[in-house]
């Protein structure tokens, strides 16, 4: 493996008495495209708000191309993208204002961050929407505009949280697309999801992260080891319910 | 289902008590509220015992609780969790059942009992004998059955009209005429009592129109049941049950209605002009562009504007046309200025999770300086003309224009300090807010009311005391040639704001340097 474009040593948050994230060791080396992958209430969102400077850790380092994302916020932050879980945007902005803004918040000069608007708006099928206020965007619109604004500075390592959670298969195909294309180019991914079917298909690496711990991490073969990931995950992970066996209630033939 | 629903409310209200120490202590404040207001409503209509317009009193009175029944849920305290029909929609609940439970949960809690106890005054200023005192107890009870009707019946039908985007926007607005009315209420009516061109005599005949209104039907019913006419008062609490039965009627159509009413936000209008403006300008242009936008197209912000417009009225309105004029209109131009700090002083958490945009671009104290001082910028573009204006229509209509100067001079000093306090606040203060249906004006998350007390009087507050040497400058040099101190004091006022506001925001900016994460997980709260 060369140089890791992620290193995440000994991440730790609690929140009270609750242990979200319990120490977490994770290297991704650039050029991947890794998953994170976890049941409810694992640890995802809030290990990736802490990788991506958005959360104080309690302990533990992050470092994005070797930069230290505690130590050096502005200079990680220069290097990556993030997409949250919710595609909460300014939503009295147009679609084409918005990512506009996001290209100068991010320092890019006037012209160059319209011109990379318009080429987004373009690749990610918004440009007849391109003048409508972001209020009124459906699910999927509003996450393809979260990407467009994410990748807006080109960043080198991109972070994605449930990215395709709620979009529609014609949407979800046409942010796969651009990401497959972003990874292409050397630019390293790494998104949370559910999804066990689309982090097989997409993801060279995958971490899987259970009660605040990752239980597994390496290549998508090894995590499998011969498996579906579906079937691994849940060997690892555990089936947490009986199946209903105890509700004899339930169903038509009962009474 | 009434007492289901009864035993939700009692166990929404214990659980939120559970939650946080600010949430008691928010509880027991709003409970020592009530009672007062149940005690003072007591013993005032207790009093017009005798008292030749005690009728007409009444009916304000009753009118005026009516009215706060509407607006109050508007105001501050958003919908009642158990009144969303939203959250209901799922369960296979028939509609008469369901509003008799929602009913039921309305009149739960503190506020529907002061209400209650309060208005039971009229059994000791009103009513004579038993029967008059028998028509007291039915006509409070249908008084407090009609508010909470009417209540209920606006707020449903708010709740379907905010199921679009273009409605909520509608909707939003609504809030400025009655925040025009209640602003009569708290300041113009309590000036001018004080001041005796308000006494009880002045409601002699008052009632000639509002005596048929609902509550004018309660309050004359137990008059008439006490002068010995038990007919007409019989007869007048039927009609009021009537437009009771009415009201319920159509808002049970509303809320069925609600429960199946489809979104409709994706009917959209398109914006017109390709860019941001004055994106070229850097980062503090490119933030300044999305604040302006944000001024003119966001609904909370016009509305914000409009109350600091109306507020500034109303405070001066009752001196404006006397020798007392200055007072008025300095204090109209300070107040204005620290309104705009109070409503800005809460930014992050205003914009909510979309702050996360900005907190993963900016970085490093510069960053932020230029981020605080955008903002700014597109605030005091709107402030300073507007309040300009106001100061120099209100010295007009005290026939002192070039008055409007010494206006204009404290609200330039008071919008410095206004921007100053708010991005200060902002950062050190923080709080999410959330809006809740039938509620255009989004409130602090439970558990954050403290925050936004300390920065609504601390924005007061300080803004006021800001300004103090520019009021003293204004009042001492009163006796030098207009020409001459005009043009100085609006200059070094102007000057005095600038550098308030620029010490704001280096504060506020090496404060949101170290607290950046921390921010972020507050406007992340905020839904919006």
């Amino acid at each position: 493996m060369g140089e890791p474009a992620i290193a995440v040593r000994g991440l730790r948050k609690s929140f009270g008495p609750k242990e979200a994230v319990a120490g977490i060791d994770l290297e991704i080396a650039a050029g991947s495209f890794a998953g994170l992958v976890g049941p409810n209430g694992a640890g995802k969102t809030t290990s990736l708000s802490m990788m991506t400077g958005l959360l104080r850790p309690d302990g533990g380092q992050v470092l994005i191309n070797r930069l230290d994302v505690w130590a050096d916020p502005p200079a990680a932050k220069a290097v990556i993208g993030v997409v949250p879980a919710e595609a909460r945007l300014f939503e009295r902005l147009s679609g084409e204002e918005l990512l506009e803004y996001a290209g100068r918040l991010r320092g890019l000069p006037v012209g160059e961050a319209r011109s990379r608007a318009a080429q987004l708006l373009g690749v990610l099928d918004l440009t007849a929407d391109a003048k409508r206020l972001v209020a009124d965007y459906s699910t999927g619109m509003r996450k393809k505009a979260t990407l467009g604004c994410a990748l807006i500075h080109n960043p080198s390592v991109l972070f994605l949280d449930e990215p395709l959670e709620g979009v529609d298969p014609v949407s979800a195909d046409v942010i796969r697309r651009l990401l497959t294309r972003f990874v292409g180019s050397g630019s390293t991914v790494l998104f949370s999801s559910h999804v066990m079917e689309l982090v097989e298909q997409v993801c060279d690496h995958v971490s899987i992260i259970n009660k605040g711990r990752i239980v597994a991490t390496g290549t998508t073969e090894q995590v499998r080891g011969g498996k579906t990931l579906q079937q691994a995950f849940i060997d690892l992970v555990g089936s947490r319910a009986d199946g209903g066996e105890g509700l004899s209630w339930l169903g038509s033939s009962s009474s | 289902m009434a007492r289901l629903f009864v035993q939700l409310k009692l166990r929404l209200l214990r659980n939120g008590l559970r939650s946080s120490t600010q949430a008691q202590v928010a509880f027991i404040i709003s409970t020592i509220f009530a009672a007062l207001v149940a005690v003072g409503t007591f013993a005032g209509l207790a009093a017009l015992r005798g008292n030749s317009a005690s009728v007409d009193l009444t009916t304000v009175v009753f009118t005026v609780f009516a009215f706060g029944w509407l607006i109050l849920p508007l105001l501050a305290f958003g919908l009642d969790g158990t009144l969303d029909p939203a959250t209901l929609a799922l369960y296979p609940l028939r509609t008469r059942p369901l509003a008799v439970g929602l009913l039921a949960a309305s009149a739960t809690g503190a506020w529907p009992l002061a209400n209650l106890v309060g208005l039971l005054g009229v059994t000791i200023g009103l009513a004579r004998g038993g029967f008059g005192l028998f028509i007291a107890l039915l006509a409070v009870l249908l008084e407090v059955l009609f508010c909470i009707t009417l209540a209920r019946f606006v707020t449903a039908g708010l709740a379907g009209l905010l199921r679009s985007r273009r409605g909520k926007d509608f909707a939003a607005f609504l809030i400025i005429p009655i925040f025009a009315v209640y602003e009569v209420f708290t300041q113009v009516v309590p000036k001018l009592t004080a001041e005796g061109k308000l006494t009880p005599a002045s409601f002699a005949g008052a009632d000639v129109w509002m005596r048929w209104l609902p509550p004018g039907l309660a309050a004359h019913a137990i008059q008439d049941a006490s002068n010995g006419h038990p007919g007409t008062a019989l007869l007048q609490l039927t009609l009021l049950a009537a437009v009771i039965v009415v009201l319920g009627r159509l808002w049970i159509g509303s809320l069925s209605r609600g429960l199946v009413t489809v979104d409709t936000t994706t009917q959209s209008s398109t914006v017109r002009g390709a860019a941001l403006p004055f994106g070229r300008y850097g980062l503090r242009g490119t933030v300044a562009a999305r604040s302006w936008i944000y001024q003119r197209r966001e609904p909370s912000s016009i509305i914000y504007w409009c109350i600091t417009a109306v507020v500034m009225i109303a405070v001066s309105i009752s001196t404006i046309l006397t020798p007392r004029y200055l007072s008025g209109l300095l204090g109209s131009a300070a107040l204005g200025a620290a309104l705009i700090a109070v409503l800005h002083s809460d930014s992050i958490g205003m914009s909510g999770p979309s702050f996360g945009l900005e907190a993963m671009a900016l970085s490093g104290r510069r960053a932020l300086r230029a981020y605080f001082s955008g903002q700014n910028i597109a605030l005091g573009m709107i402030a300073v003309p507007l309040l300009t204006l106001i100061s120099f229509g209100l010295a007009a209509v005290a026939k002192h224009p070039v008055d409007g100067f010494l206006g204009m001079a404290v609200e330039l000093a008071g919008i410095g300090a206004a921007l100053a306090l708010g991005s200060v606040f902002t950062v050190t203060a923080p709080y999410p807010v959330e809006k809740r249906v039938g509620s255009p004006t989004p409130r602090p998350v439970d558990g954050y009311m403290g925050y936004r007390l300390a920065g609504t009087f601390g924005s007061l507050f300080g803004t006021v005391v800001a300004v103090i040497p520019v009021v003293l400058a204004a009042v001492f040099t009163r006796s030098d040639p207009a020409v001459v101190r005009m043009p100085v004091l609006v200059l070094c006022a102007a000057g005095y704001g600038i550098a308030l506001a620029w010490i704001g925001v280096r504060v506020a900016g090496g404060v949101a340097e170290q607290k950046l994460p921390d921010l972020y997980q507050i406007a992340v709260r905020s839904e919006l």
